[in-house]
């Protein structure tokens, strides 16, 4: 089954992106994903106000990091949100993004282990399991456990770029949040989900393998791109050279765009992303277009397609057109 | 609520219109953090049972772009040819 998502920054007063994510349900989105970022609204606080004002789409944090926040409290954080959306919580998790973690002097150590374990804690904990865990990055004692029932599943997708930890999704995850744009990027990452699944013994069908894109649209494919260039300059930037190899990107054009971002040198960064790179890294362009990129997308196995930011020039009009005009076209099949 | 009998007298197939625009101004207006939480919570109450433009979501909302960009507002209403509705708004300062 194909479904569609739509992530939210919480960067807004919590009553806007309240009024976007309510708009996303009555068009008929199927997931809600919020970035957790301690420099935005509070991701919880978000999704509870969204919870209280929605009946039936399904939403989450897309995604949190166990840096930041302990594997107990994001179990104990969904848990509470199942009691005011029950049955309608899903737990995006990944190891975060380096940036943001050097700004509170926090190290991204050992990220597969990590994020390994804290799916581990987190399911423990929904179970209310009776045991003490003992990880090498996490330890629980026996008594460490919910005073609560929570009576719904509660899928946990792993948000991934890189091969190794593409593969532990396949492996441990009952999603995988691809952090990619492109076909190639994504069939590629699909790939790696597939090999993690076989050796996780696990069938690849159960799984929901979700494009977690940078998505805009509108009725000009001039306007649609024009809000994704600072998004991609960003994703430019952070990305590997085995990336940057793959999408003809000079590593020194990417270099040039990192040194301009962290100088605040906003008009050269910017100026610096060119038509190929937006192509690479974003979904982008009039219902049409969008629908045509989409269509490749999910040949290559993802059931789940997320719009990420910027969404469009406007974030109200950009969901309207997704609800309106690239939605009927994939629900009605 | 001093808008409902204003908004009473809109007639129905321009109240849909007037929702549209003044929720538009909403979500650009720069003084947004100015709407009493409140106030924004009845207007999430009316927009998930997506009833904006009744009597009640149209007056909730007048008030509350009153808030957030009366200067909006009043163009809306301009634009839509509501003259008895622009000389009874009021910003809320």
């Amino acid at each position: 089954m194909r479904s569609f998502g739509i992530e939210f920054v919480p960067m807004e007063l919590f009553w806007r992106t309240t009024y976007y994510a309510v708009q996303a349900e009555h068009l008929g989105y199927d997931s809600i994903w919020i970035t957790d970022h301690f420099n935005n609204r509070n991701v919880y606080v978000s999704l509870a106000v969204i919870a209280n004002y929605t009946e039936k789409i399904r939403l989450g944090p897309g995604v949190t990091n166990p840096y930041l926040i302990h594997p107990v409290m994001t179990a104990q954080s969904v848990a509470s949100l199942n009691e005011i959306a029950s049955g309608r919580v899903i737990c995006g998790i990944g190891a975060g993004d380096r940036t943001t973690l050097d700004m509170v002097g926090t190290e991204m150590e050992a990220p597969l282990r990590t994020v390994r374990e804290s799916v581990e804690i987190i399911r423990r904990q929904i179970a209310r399991d009776k045991g003490e865990y003992n990880g090498k990055r996490f330890r629980t004692s026996a008594g460490a456990r919910f005073n609560f029932k929570v009576d719904d599943f509660i899928p946990i997708f792993i948000g991934a770029q890189g091969p190794k930890m593409l593969r532990l999704a396949g492996e441990i995850g009952d999603g995988t949040l691809i952090n990619a744009s492109h076909p190639d990027d994504i069939e590629r990452a699909v790939k790696q989900i597939r090999r993690g699944a076989e050796r996780g013994g696990r069938s690849f069908d159960e799984l929901d393998i979700a494009a977690y894109t940078s998505f805009s649209v509108a009725m000009d494919e001039k306007s649609a791109r024009k809000p994704v260039v600072p998004v991609v300059a960003y994703i430019v930037a952070g990305s590997p050279p085995t990336v940057l190899d793959r999408h003809d990107i000079p590593q020194e054009k990417a270099d040039g765009i990192r040194k301009d971002l962290a100088d605040r040198n906003w008009g050269e960064a910017f100026g610096a992303v060119d038509e190929a790179m937006i192509d690479s890294f974003a979904i982008c362009g009039t219902p049409e277009q969008c629908i045509e990129k989409i269509e490749v997308l999910f040949k290559t196995g993802i059931t789940h397609f997320v719009t990420g930011s910027p969404l469009g020039p406007s974030v109200r009009g950009a969901i309207n057109l997704f609800g309106l005009e690239v939605l009927p076209h994939f629900k009605s099949e | 609520m001093g808008y409902r009998e204003f908004v009473k007298s809109i007639p129905t197939t321009m109240r849909e219109l007037l929702a549209e625009r003044l929720i538009d101004v909403m979500l650009e207006a720069k003084d947004g953090s100015r709407v009493p939480s409140s106030l924004a919570k009845t207007i999430l109450f009316y927009w998930q049972r997506e009833q904006l433009a009744s009597e009640a979501g149209l007056t909730n909302l007048l008030e509350a772009v009153s808030y957030a960009d009366p200067d909006g507002a009043f163009t809306v209403m301009e634009g839509l040819g509501l003259e008895e509705l622009k000389l009874a708004f009021r910003p809320t300062n």
